[in-house]
């Protein structure tokens, strides 16, 4: 088994770009890129207080092993419930007519399914973990802040338009 | 007898996305949000498969497969586990508890349909026996047309009835569609680009969740050799522009096999009322004529002896309906009900223009033709019918 300072960066970097891709091709129909370098966006980031307040679907999944970490997925909500609609063939009306607890669940569905490729990729690589359940959090300019102790690698991703911020926090096994 | 799937994830997404991927198909789909609950509903239901997924609260997937297996009345069961939890070793340890096959999420609906049909033999709707679908449940269909005025036209003319019109201008996007959702029948223009037309219905048909699905074809009225083309490749059927929408309707109704009797027999109170369209085309009275003796059986045997046709809004008379009326007055007499004909002011002078007609008895309010009923009903038992035939 290999070091966990062997994970590079890059590897994380790659794998999340692999994991987001391929669960937005296949569930969502939606193409994902990468944008580089990140944006500042709301959630990796405090929002300043005079920023316009815009509605958070936040999807988080941890992962457990050789490897401890967390990876958050944020949406604007506008995106969360447009996710939801393709991933269930519905239209915006009737996704909004459903209210939000069938957008919360598609949300955590799609970080359980992003994060679990994340991780398998990690487990081929020689870091075998195992997931969490996932869990949703709705808010306004909501952002984290990690402890010291663990890395975080923040990314910010584009699709139809809409910007995925993804926020990993890893920390080695003790 | 109905497959019966058993899905147990905690998502109720995924929930979700298992019943529409198998909507095409002849199966009762069981649902569990847990291990605890998978276990009492397979122990209740004995499904045929089930779907399972591993991380989940209260008990998860791989101590519900060990229970499963540890069960001499449910380790027969076929377990597929469908988790996100993927890796050479997870894998692998989980395969050592005894298990059918493996889906890593995300996951296409149609390798899903695919890997499940190599486990228990899915049929088609279409093809078990069960409740008809009714002309008047929702439908989905998939338009695949390139010319934004024939999309409307299809929103336009078929915005009365339940059906859900998805309009896509191309193959990829058709092919896209049936990837999210399985529609109940696709009508493709065949002046789609090149060859794209039947190249799409040869995907649809390959598909093991649209192969069964309807499919038309949608052709100019004079293109004849296009015409040939599609019925020789198998489309199921064809559909000319400019595009007849009860025409179309009904092409739809035969091709599902949907009971269409709603469109003419409904239940107001103790009456039976027979409805006649405005586009009262012969086709239309077969297809009307073919539930009046089942219609005629079902009002007796709920205790109902009082019917009524009406024809308002009919717009003129033909041989047609006379038939029907004549052929409804003869099973009406067969069963004991009273009869009564509604009709407007010149469909009824229409009628008396005819020497067999001329005598038939007409109401021309649908109130008036009901207390005539009601005062007929309370006659002696022998009591006219509108026409005697």
């Amino acid at each position: 088994m290999p070091p966990a300072e062997a994970l590079s960066a890059t590897l994380v970097r790659d794998d999340l770009i692999r994991a987001l891709s391929s669960v937005f091709s296949t569930s969502l129909g939606l193409p994902v890129r990468l944008l580089e370098p990140a944006p500042p966006g709301r959630f990796v980031a405090p929002s300043p207080a005079t920023a316009p307040v815009i509605t958070q679907v936040v999807g988080s999944v941890g992962f457990f092993g050789e490897l401890n970490g967390v990876i958050y997925l944020c949406f604007e909500e506008v995106f969360a419930r447009l996710c939801t609609g393709n991933m269930l063939g519905l239209d915006g009306a009737e996704v909004l007519a459903m209210g939000e607890e069938p957008v919360n669940d598609a949300i955590g569905e799609i970080t359980n399914m992003v994060v679990g490729a994340f991780k398998n990729g990690l487990c081929d690589a020689g870091f075998p973990c195992k997931l969490t359940i996932p869990t949703i959090l709705r808010g306004s300019n909501v952002s984290i802040g990690p402890i010291s102790t663990v890395r975080r690698h923040t990314f910010g991703f584009e699709s139809a338009g809409h910007l995925i911020e993804a926020d990993l926090l890893i920390k080695a096994a003790d | 007898m109905r497959l019966k799937i058993l899905t147990v994830d905690d998502s109720k997404t995924v929930r979700l996305i298992i019943r529409k991927t198998f909507k095409p198909f002849d199966c009762e789909i069981l649902e569990a949000a847990n291990g605890v609950e998978g276990l009492a509903v397979a122990s209740k239901s004995a499904p045929d498969l089930i779907l399972l997924d591993v991380t989940m609260p209260v008990m998860d997937g791989v101590e519900m497969l060990t229970r499963l297996k540890a069960d001499p009345k449910l380790r027969n069961i076929p377990v597929m586990m469908l988790t996100a939890e993927g890796g050479r070793d997870n894998v692998l340890s989980i395969a050592k508890i005894g298990i059918r096959g493996y889906i890593v999420k995300p996951f296409k609906e149609d390798a899903m349909i695919e890997k499940v049909s190599r486990i228990v033999d899915l049929k088609p709707v279409s093809e078990s026996p069960g409740k008809a679908r009714s002309i008047l449940d929702p439908l989905d269909l998939l338009v695949v047309e390139d010319k934004p005025a024939i999309l409307q036209q299809f929103e336009q003319g078929l915005k009365h009835t339940p059906w859900k019109i998805h309009g896509v201008a191309s193959q990829g996007e058709a092919i896209d569609f049936c990837g999210r959702a399985t529609p109940d029948l696709v009508v493709v223009s065949l002046s789609l680009a090149g060859d794209s037309a039947f190249a799409l219905f040869r995907i649809l048909r390959a598909s093991l969740k649209t192969k069964f699905t309807p499919i038309f074809a949608l052709v100019v009225k004079t293109e004849s050799e296009a015409q040939a083309q599609a019925q020789k490749i198998g489309f199921t059927a064809i559909v000319t522009k400019p595009i007849d929408m009860a025409d179309l309707e009904s092409k739809v109704a035969k091709a599902m096999n949907l009971d269409t009797s709603k469109h003419y027999f409904r239940s107001d109170g103790e009456f039976l009322v027979v409805d006649l369209p405005q586009n009262c085309s012969n086709p239309v009275l077969a297809e009307a004529a073919q539930y009046l003796a089942p219609k005629l059986a079902e009002a007796v045997d709920a205790g109902h002896s009082l019917a009524l046709i009406d024809l308002s809004a009919v717009r003129s008379l033909h041989l047609g309906i006379i038939k029907f009326i004549v052929q409804a007055t003869q099973s009406c007499r067969e069963l004991t009900i009273h009869l009564a004909i509604v009709g407007s002011a010149p469909l009824i002078a229409e009628f008396r223009s005819f020497e067999e007609t001329r005598s038939w008895s007409f109401h021309e309010t649908i109130d008036g033709a009901k207390a005539g009923l009601k005062q007929q009903a309370q006659s002696p038992a022998d009591a006219p019918q509108a026409v005697e035939a």
